[in-house]
């Protein structure tokens, strides 16, 4: 290698590592202070090592362990509530599981349909979806509460659920019309040729080949709602109905912040769709590729 | 039994595809469909398999009409260009897909479809998927996909188009000895008009969406309904020269300065009279070095050698232009001045308007 080319390697892995830094740096920072005891958090000088590690706050998480905290003399406790710790995640894994499920069947289905079945609208029908996506959050919220509450459904878990599906749905029938449109017909035919019906066909063919596009709109529709604040704030005002996003909030409390709590809550926040990202991402890939060049 | 097709008419919005359709396809035999691109030759293999509904007409099976089922009633396969082998399925599982969804049992399905991979020589491939064969082996794939289900007709639409020269020969023949063994009724559909006479028995000439001839090889080649039909079968393509003057059993060509000179007809053109469209091919000229009676003078323009042979492009009169194919030693150069011998008994009159052959009556 040339001299210019190893110092343009030079150049290109620091230019790397500073931004890989800080990328990282947020998440090492909230890692090392949700190992470190309460003493040590606030300390100064902050050090990124914790000096005595300790699982304290992922154990007082999980156990719901009521917190306190000094005050003059005497220990408060923190209306902190780490009791409703696991809750917020079961909240979580529930609606966010619930809403890919229900995003997935429809946008499948409807992709599929627009694709393949001619009828009045089909063509539009794509393009509008993704319009609905473009609309922010914020302007839905309203009308959507309002709904909600129509159904009765505020507070409770469907609201989070059809909130949702209401924003991954028109993203993820995008998606996947891109993902059917690439599909060669002469599949389908030749499988209708081998005897098999409708349905089988969409079964035993389609779905297989379309596998990539349907698990990249299912990650997608997974971090959405697993990720969402403001559908969660505005739509559960019971403290045990709550998200983790919403939920781990109230760590935050007038007169006490308990950041070793708040920060080994981010840090099981992010381990789920971290995990999930790594053992998915080659389909990831696969899947928003064919979309967008042959779509 | 006898598969017909009965005034077959096919439409896709305003544009008309096929237009009365005509066609008996008699059991047992390789029939194929030629002709450009765009001449309705898929459209009408597709309704054969039920992929696309007919505007109008019927198709008959013996006395069964099959034009109303369900591709996947009518137990017909297709061997699709594209080959379509299902790409998540390996070699086994794809040939063994239309057994499983009529519901055969298991071990026959294993049976039938290690036998029909015996006779394809693709057993060491049974395991593997799609995307790990080669186009060849795709091609086997599909053919045994289609070939397992014992169906009472193949449908193959231009099955060889995808595969390289020499692969497209070897393949031309092992389809032939396929059928040969199997019997099975065939339609084949090709754009390649070599394809089609080799492979054939009987052969369904098709332009605009119209079968211009239903004819075996043989016939077709010798005796073409039309100037279409002359033109496009054959290698190289017939020549055509217009304004040949048809009178009294002889026809004369206008040769410029060196007059006009009359060539004998052997065939009648049932008593015409008139100017016709002369077509000879390439392989019934002669090129002469020396004049002889009715053979027309000539300049030798282009030698393109072929192996043994070769072709000589040739320059007459005022602008009339003849392809000669002749042996590979015969002795003619380029800018060499010769003389053409037509062959009476191999040359063909269309009408000028229609492009009906004279002859044919």
């Amino acid at each position: 290698m040339s001299p210019l080319g190893a110092l343009r390697q030079v150049v290109a892995y620091l230019v790397l590592l500073v931004v890989t830094f800080v990328i990282c740096f947020p998440l090492l920072w909230a890692l090392s202070t949700s190992l470190k005891a309460p003493k040590d958090v606030m300390a100064t000088p902050p050090r990124l090592l914790p000096p005595q590690p300790t699982l304290e706050n992922y154990r007082n998480l999980v156990t719901g362990k009521q917190q306190y905290f000094r005050a003059d003399q005497s220990y408060v406790p923190t209306t902190a509530a780490p009791q409703h710790f696991t809750s917020w995640f079961a909240n979580s894994v529930v609606v966010s599981l619930g809403s890919t499920a229900i995003s997935i069947l429809i946008s499948t289905l409807a992709a599929y349909s627009v694709t393949r079945f001619r009828y009045w609208g089909r063509r539009i029908v794509p393009y509008f979806s993704l319009l609905g996506y473009m609309v922010p959050s914020i302007i839905l919220v309203f009308p959507l509460f309002l709904v909600m509450t129509e159904l009765r459904l505020t507070n409770s878990l469907w609201s989070l659920t059809f909130g949702y599906v209401s924003i991954t749905l028109p993203f993820c029938m995008w998606l996947l019309w891109a993902f059917f449109r690439s599909i060669p017909i002469e599949l389908e035919e030749a499988a209708m040729m081998d005897g098999a019906s409708r349905l089988r066909v969409f079964i035993d063919i389609v779905l297989p080949s379309a596998a990539p596009g349907i698990i990249a709109a299912a990650i997608f529709s997974l971090i959405v709602s697993w990720n969402d604040f403001l559908f969660a704030r505005v739509f559960i005002n019971s403290i045990e109905n709550l998200p983790l996003t919403v939920g781990v909030m109230h760590f935050f409390e007038g007169t006490h912040v308990d950041w070793g709590l708040m920060m080994a809550s981010a840090v099981l926040m992010t381990l789920p769709m971290a995990i999930l990202f790594m053992l998915m991402q080659r389909h990831l890939v696969a899947g928003f590729g064919a979309g967008a060049v042959k779509g | 039994m006898t598969i017909r097709l009965e005034h077959i008419w096919k439409s896709f919005g305003a544009v008309e595809v096929l237009k009365d359709i005509d066609l008996e396809l008699p059991e047992r035999q390789f029939i194929t469909l030629v002709g450009p691109s765009g001449c309705g030759k898929t459209t009408l293999l597709r309704i054969l398999a039920g992929l696309e509904s007919a505007t109008r007409g019927v198709i008959w099976h013996g006395d069964t009409r099959v034009s109303d089922l369900a591709p996947g009633k009518r137990d017909v396969a297709m061997v699709f260009q594209s080959y379509a082998l299902y790409p998540h399925m390996n070699v086994r599982a794809n040939m063994a897909y239309g057994l499983k969804v009529r519901g055969t049992p298991r071990a026959e399905i294993d049976a039938r479809v290690l036998e029909v991979a015996r006779v394809l020589e693709i057993e060491h491939l049974l395991g593997r998927k799609p995307r790990e064969l080669s186009g060849g082996q795709r091609q086997r794939v599909a053919l045994g996909r289609a070939m397992v289900r014992k169906p009472w007709l193949f449908l193959l639409d231009e099955p060889l188009s995808n595969l390289d020269a020499k692969l497209r020969v070897t393949m031309r023949a092992e389809l032939k000895r396929l059928h040969m063994r199997l019997e099975t009724t065939t339609v084949y559909v090709t754009h390649d008009q070599l394809e089609a006479m080799t492979m054939s028995d009987r052969i369904a000439v098709m332009d605009h969406g119209v079968v211009q001839q239903y004819a075996t090889p043989a016939e077709v080649y010798n005796r073409p309904a039309n100037a279409f039909v002359a033109g496009f079968i054959g290698s190289p393509p017939m020549n055509f020269v217009p304004g040949a003057a048809v009178a009294g059993g002889e026809v004369a060509l206008d040769c410029g300065p060196d007059g006009r000179i009359a060539i004998a007809l052997a065939r009648r053109a049932h008593g015409f009279s008139g100017a016709a469209l002369l077509g000879v091919r390439p392989q019934d000229l002669e090129v002469l070095s020396e004049p002889r009676a009715s053979a027309v003078p000539a300049t030798a323009t282009l030698i393109q050698l072929v192996g043994s042979e070769k072709l000589v492009d040739l320059a007459f009169g005022t602008a009339g232009r003849l392809t000669a194919q002749v042996k590979a030693d015969a002795a003619v150069e380029a800018g060499n001045r010769v003389w053409v011998g037509f062959d009476p008994a191999r040359l063909h009159l269309f009408e000028p308007a229609s492009g009906r052959n004279l002859a044919l009556g």
